[in-house]
């Protein structure tokens, strides 16, 4: 069985490798993204994505909140984390949890937990039509 | 005492289509690679500069954009880190091919399975979102 997968939208590379390679410690199966457009090229290609990680402010068209309201379009079961330096938990509804900047891997690894549960739990019933 | 295994080699996958680059990365994942993904050649020049650990080699796409096109990036890595192994790939499918080349040099892992079959999962990948994007 595979393990479920994450896509982390981040366009600092350095961020986005460390968060990256974390999930993957942890068993999870991880497609990255280094911003809103290539997120949104990937959920549209048809591969399944469990849990939507995602910054806000990126370069190029689909911002991370448009992105959040695209997955939400091809997926409405699937849970969104955005992680954001700027936004303020309010405006942060779209998603299903928010995590200012900077957070702990730790703090990012429990919401993922209980938003999806550990690496090999199956949730197919989140995938993309 | 258990033995210390050794850290596992370190390679950066560039390409700037992130459905490429992901389906070459995930590939040599598996044959035991730690894998910087890098969009331009901007973010290839970070993880090498900043990213902390050493890097082995570096599989780019020949139309690569950036601060530098593929071939000064080429240039420049040769210039600033000549360990670094440099392969450039024009198409998808020598992408594969190269990166089925590293994973036989690769550390410890078998290829777990042939670039051609990494070709064709991305050509069916860029077609699913052809066929979304109409």
């Amino acid at each position: 069985m595979d393990a479920q997968t994450i896509l982390v939208v981040e366009d600092e590379i350095l961020i986005r490798f460390i968060l990256a390679d974390s999930l993957r410690d942890i068993g999870y199966q991880v497609l990255e993204a280094g911003d809103g457009d290539e997120g949104h090229n990937i959920l549209s290609s048809g591969q399944a994505v469990d849990l939507l990680v995602t910054d806000v402010r990126m370069p190029g068209e689909v911002d991370g909140l448009e992105l959040i309201r695209r997955s939400k379009l091809l997926a409405p079961g699937r849970p969104v984390i955005i992680c954001s330096a700027h936004l303020l938990r309010s405006e942060a509804f779209p998603a299903d949890e928010f995590l200012a900047k900077p957070y702990s891997m730790d703090a990012l690894a429990e919401v993922i937990l209980r938003l999806i549960g550990d690496p090999w739990q199956k949730n197919s019933q989140i995938h993309s039509a | 005492m258990a033995e210390e295994l050794p850290d596992p080699q370190c390679l950066i996958v560039a390409d700037a289509d992130v459905l490429i680059r992901n389906a070459l990365a995930e590939y040599l994942r598996h044959c035991g690679y730690k894998v910087f993904e890098a969009a331009t050649s901007d973010e290839v020049i970070i993880a090498l500069e900043e990213g902390a650990v050493k890097i082995d080699a570096l599989l780019a796409d020949a139309e690569l954009s950036g601060k530098f096109n593929a071939f000064e990036l080429r240039l420049w890595v040769r210039n600033h880190y000549p360990d670094v192994e440099i392969v450039l790939a024009g198409n998808i499918d020598s992408a594969a091919k190269a990166a089925g080349h590293l994973c036989d040099e690769g550390p410890h892992l078998q290829r777990p399975y042939d670039p051609e079959s990494v070709a064709a999962h991305i050509k069916r990948l860029l077609a699913a979102t052809r066929r979304q994007d109409r």
